[in-house]
C-alpha cells in the first residue's frame, strides 16, 4: 500500500441540512484555483424548472461558461449531481449520478450518467449537486464528509495513478474501518494524455471486500477532471434507508418500490437474466439481426460472434450480488474475479474486472474484428484503470484499423504496429501507449474527429473516405449499434444532443424489427417522446434499465408496449411519493422537455446545436463501399426496386451505392424536418420562441442566444 | 411437453420455435426466444428446434444498451 502524505489546503465546516422531499436544498461549489469552497442555496424555482440531476448540472454549466469557453479553460465547470429520487435504496436503479461539462471531444455540452454510490452520498452529505471550476497544479483530493460535516481540499501526494488503486486506497484511508461509507470519483493516467478520459465512480462491495467501479464514460469527462489537477473526489456518508430522502409519503414509496422490485425478481429470470449476465445477452441477438458492429461498423454480423456471447461471460462472471446501488434487484454490474492480464503493468497479477458489458464487448471485440472474450476482459480492465471511455476507445481503434487496412495510414505512422482488424496485441498496446502518453496510441486517444484531421493534414490520407467511415458525430464516437437499416435509430444517434450515444433513443427493434413506426411522423413522435422520457431519469438520479429492460408479463397486451406504461405509472407515483409534487405522466415529460430544450440552447450558446451539427457519417446510414453493398446485395437491390421504384437493370454496384446513398441521405434530412417540427424547433434545428415560452425557459439569456441565431 | 408462460403444449419431433409460436396463436412480434439458457433470435425461429420437456421464454426485445 502506498504511503500517502496529506496536507490541508482548505476546510469548510458546515451544518448538514436535513434532506427534505428528496432535496438537500443546497449545492456545493469548489474553485480549485482559489481554493474556495462555498455553499449555494437551491431555490424553489430551480427545482420547479430544472428538477435536479442533469437539470441542475446544466444550469450551473450555463452560468459558468461563455460561448467562447473551451473545455480546458478554468471556467469550464465539472458538475456532478444525483436527483430528488436518487439514493432511495428500495426502488431498483436509484443510485445514478450525472456528470456534465464542456467536452474535449465535442467542444459542446456533454452529459454522462454513472452508477456507484457517489451521487447519493453527495446528496445525503447535504448537496444536491457539486460544481467544480478552476485548475490547480497541486495533486488535489476533495473530501465531502457528510458525517464530520466538513468539506476539505487536500494536497495528497503518494497516490498511485491507476483508478482501481486510487479508489481502493482512498476508500480505506477515509473509511476509518467502514469502507462502505466511501465513494471515490477518479480517473486514470490515460485521461491526461487523451481526450476520451472517463470517470470512475466507486462503491464498496462488502461481500467481496472490494472497491468496485462504474464509469461516466462519454465525452471526456475524465480528461476535464485530470486537466483540472484533480486526483479524486471522495464522499463519505453512513447508513441509508428509505427514510433518508425524507419522502413525503413513505408508505406509497415502499409500496411502489416493492412492486417494481418484485416484478424484476419474478420476470428477469424469464426475460433477459440481467442479474446473471448483465447486458451480455445482447451480443448474439444483435449479431443475429445484423446489428452487431464488426470491422468499424462495416457489417452487423460475424460467424465468430457467438464466441463473445452470453454463455461465455456467464461462465466468466463471478457469482454474487452485483448491484451498483443498494437494494437494486436488477443487479447487472457483473465482474470477472482473479483475471490475469497478459500485457501491461498488471501482467501476471490477479485483478478484479468490472464488466464487460455489451458496449465493451462490441466496441473492444467484434468492432475490432477480435472474437476472443478474454481479450475483451483485458481491454475492459485497462480502459477502466487507465481512465478511458471503452466506447470511444473501441470506436477510435476500429477507425484506425480500417484506415490501416485501406492504406490511408501505414506502419510508419503506427510506429511499426500492424493495425489490421483482429490485431489483439496492437489493440492492447494502443491502450498502454495512451496511458503513457506516447506513440500512435496518443494519436488514437484524440478520438475519431481529430484523427481524421491528423491523417489528412499530416499523413495525406483521403478526407472524403474518412468522413464516410469515421464513426463520430458532433465529435463523439458512436456507441455500438448498427443503424444502417433503421432510420429512426439514425435519428436516435444523429439528433441526440450530446452526440451518438444510445441513451436518448434506442429504437432499432421497434423500428427495424417490429416496424411499429413506419411513417416519418411516427418516427418523429418516437424521437420526441423517448429522448424526453429517458432525460427524466437523468433529472431524478435514476437508471433507465428497470424501466424497459425487464417488462411486465402482460406488457405486450398494452396499447404502447414500447413505452412500458405500467412502469411509467409507477415512476409517476415514485416521484410524487418522494417530492410531494402531484404529477401525471405529461408533467414528467414537460419537466424533461424544459431541460432538453435548455440543453439545446446551451449547445447553441457554445457554437453548436444547429441542423448541420446533427449530421452523421454515411456509414451510419448505408453501405459506403461496393464491398459492403455486395455483402447485402439482395437486401439493397430489393429496397431500390420495391421501396424506391428504381430500375436497377444494367447498373453496377458502384452506381447502386450512389443511388442508394442519395435516397438515404434525403430520407435522413426529411426525418430531421419531421423531428424538428415535432419538437417545436425551426428548420435550422433551433427551439422557437414559442417553444421556450411554453416551457417557461424564456429567460433573458436564453432569448439573447436565440436572437443571435435569428430566432426572435 | 413444452412449457411456455402458463401453458403446456404437446411436443413433437422436429418442432421449431416458429411451430411453437404458430400453435400459440400469439400475434405479438417476438424478437427472441430463450430455451433454458440458449437464446434464439427471430431470424432463426424456423430453424431452431425445441427439445422435449423444455421451458421456452418469449422475449419482446424493446430495450437495449
Amino acid at each position: 500500500m502506498a504511503e500517502l502524505t496529506v496536507k490541508e489546503i482548505q476546510t469548510l465546516n458546515y451544518e448538514r441540512p436535513a434532506i427534505q422531499k428528496g432535496y438537500a436544498n443546497q449545492t456545493l461549489y469548489v474553485d480549485l484555483a482559489a481554493s474556495q469552497i462555498s455553499i449555494k442555496p437551491v431555490s424553489e424555482q430551480m427545482k420547479e424548472i430544472f428538477v435536479g440531476g442533469k437539470g441542475f448540472d446544466l444550469w450551473f454549466l450555463w452560468n459558468a461558461v461563455k460561448g467562447s469557453t473551451r473545455w480546458s479553460d478554468p471556467e469550464n465547470a465539472l458538475c456532478i449531481a444525483s436527483g430528488p429520487l436518487g439514493g432511495t435504496p428500495l426502488y431498483p436503479g436509484s443510485g445514478k449520478s450525472i456528470v456534465t461539462a464542456i467536452s474535449p471531444t465535442t467542444g459542446s455540452v456533454m452529459d454522462s450518467n454513472v452508477g456507484g454510490y457517489f451521487g447519493p452520498y453527495l446528496k445525503f452529505s447535504g448537496f444536491d449537486a457539486l460544481e467544480i471550476q478552476g485548475k490547480t497544479q497541486v495533486p488535489t483530493v476533495i473530501l465531502i464528509d457528510g458525517i464530520s460535516q466538513q468539506i476539505r481540499i487536500l494536497e495528497v501526494t503518494g497516490l498511485p495513478s491507476e483508478a482501481h488503486e486510487i479508489s481502493e486506497l482512498l476508500t480505506h484511508h477515509f473509511g476509518r474501518g467502514k469502507p462502505r461509507n466511501i465513494s471515490v470519483v477518479s480517473t486514470g493516467p490515460a485521461a491526461k494524455h487523451t481526450l476520451i478520459g472517463c470517470l470512475n465512480f466507486s462503491w464498496y462491495d462488502a461481500k467481496r471486500s472490494k472497491t468496485r467501479l462504474k464509469q461516466a464514460g462519454r465525452g471526456g469527462m475524465g480528461t476535464v477532471f485530470a486537466d483540472k489537477g484533480l486526483q479524486a473526489i471522495v464522499a463519505r456518508w453512513d447508513t441509508v434507508t428509505a427514510a433518508t430522502n425524507n419522502p413525503v409519503d413513505e408508505a406509497t414509496l415502499k409500496k411502489v418500490a416493492r412492486l417494481h422490485s418484485q416484478e424484476i425478481v419474478d420476470q428477469d429470470p424469464k426475460q433477459n437474466q440481467m442479474s446473471l449476465v448483465g447486458t451480455a445477452h445482447l451480443v448474439t441477438i444483435m449479431n443475429d439481426y445484423d446489428l452487431l458492429p464488426t470491422h468499424n461498423f462495416r457489417y452487423g454480423q460475424h460467424p465468430e460472434a457467438p464466441k463473445l456471447g452470453m454463455e461465455v461471460y456467464r461462465a466468466l462472471f463471478d457469482k454474487g450480488y452485483d448491484g451498483c446501488w443498494m437494494g437494486c434487484t436488477l443487479a447487472c454490474s457483473h465482474g470477472v474475479k482473479d483475471f490475469v492480464p497478459a500485457t501491461g503493468p498488471k501482467t501476471g497479477r490477479k485483478v478484479f474486472v468490472d464488466g464487460p458489458e455489451y458496449e465493451t464487448i462490441a466496441g473492444c471485440g467484434s468492432n475490432l474484428g477480435i472474437f476472443d472474450p478474454l481479450h475483451v476482459v483485458e481491454m475492459n480492465f485497462y480502459c477502466d484503470t487507465y481512465g478511458l471511455d471503452a466506447i470511444s476507445t473501441g470506436t477510435s481503434i476500429a477507425f484506425a484499423m480500417e484506415c490501416f487496412e485501406l492504406g490511408l495510414i501505414n506502419k510508419v505512422h503506427t510506429g511499426g504496429m500492424d493495425l489490421s482488424f483482429g490485431s489483439r496485441a496492437s489493440a492492447l498496446e494502443l491502450l498502454h501507449q495512451m496511458a503513457r502518453g506516447e506513440g500512435f496510441g496518443k494519436v488514437v486517444g484524440q478520438g475519431v474527429r481529430r484523427m481524421k484531421e491528423i491523417f489528412f493534414k499530416e499523413y495525406g490520407a483521403d478526407r472524403a473516405i474518412m468522413e464516410d467511415i469515421g464513426m463520430e458525430a458532433k465529435g463523439l464516437e458512436f456507441s455500438e449499434y448498427m443503424s444502417k437499416e433503421s432510420l429512426a435509430q439514425q435519428g436516435g444517434y444523429g439528433l441526440a444532443l450530446k452526440g451518438p450515444q444510445h441513451d436518448e433513443a434506442w429504437l432499432i427493434f421497434v423500428d427495424m424489427v417490429h416496424n411499429f413506426m413506419p411513417t416519418f411522423e411516427q418516427k418523429a413522435e418516437a424521437l420526441h417522446w423517448f429522448p424526453l422520457w429517458r432525460t427524466w431519469f437523468g433529472l431524478c438520479g435514476l437508471c433507465k434499465l428497470p424501466w424497459n429492460d425487464i417488462v411486465p408479463a402482460d406488457n405486450k397486451q398494452t396499447q404502447e408496449p414500447a413505452k412500458v406504461m405500467r412502469h411509467v405509472e409507477w415512476y409517476t407515483q415514485y416521484f410524487g411519493a418522494v417530492t410531494g409534487r402531484k404529477v401525471e405522466l405529461a408533467d414528467l415529460i414537460t419537466m424533461s422537455e424544459r431541460v432538453y430544450n435548455f440543453q439545446r440552447v446551451l449547445c447553441l450558446k457554445m457554437g453548436f446545436g444547429r441542423r448541420e451539427h446533427d449530421a452523421i457519417p454515411y456509414r451510419a446510414m448505408g453501405p459506403v463501399t461496393v464491398e459492403e453493398y455486395h455483402s447485402r446485395q439482395e437486401r439493397y437491390d430489393k429496397q431500390l426496386k420495391e421501396i424506391y421504384r428504381i430500375d436497377i437493370e444494367g447498373k453496377d454496384a458502384a452506381e447502386k451505392v450512389k443511388i442508394l446513398r442519395k435516397l438515404r441521405e434525403e430520407r435522413y434530412e426529411q426525418l430531421k424536418d419531421a423531428v424538428y417540427e415535432r419538437r417545436g424547433w425551426t428548420k435550422a434545428g433551433i427551439p422557437t420562441l414559442d417553444t421556450v415560452k411554453r416551457l417557461g425557459i424564456d429567460f433573458p439569456e436564453v432569448r439573447e442566444v436565440l436572437k443571435a441565431h435569428g430566432v426572435a | 411437453m413444452v412449457r411456455i408462460g402458463n401453458r403446456e403444449l404437446a411436443w413433437r419431433e422436429g418442432m421449431t420455435v416458429a411451430d411453437l409460436l404458430a400453435e400459440l396463436e400469439d400475434p405479438y412480434p417476438y424478437a427472441v426466444a430463450r430455451i433454458g439458457d440458449r437464446l434464439i433470435s427471430g431470424p432463426d425461429f424456423d430453424k431452431a428446434t425445441v427439445p422435449n420437456d423444455s421451458e421456452v421464454f418469449l422475449i419482446p426485445l424493446i430495450a437495449g444498451g
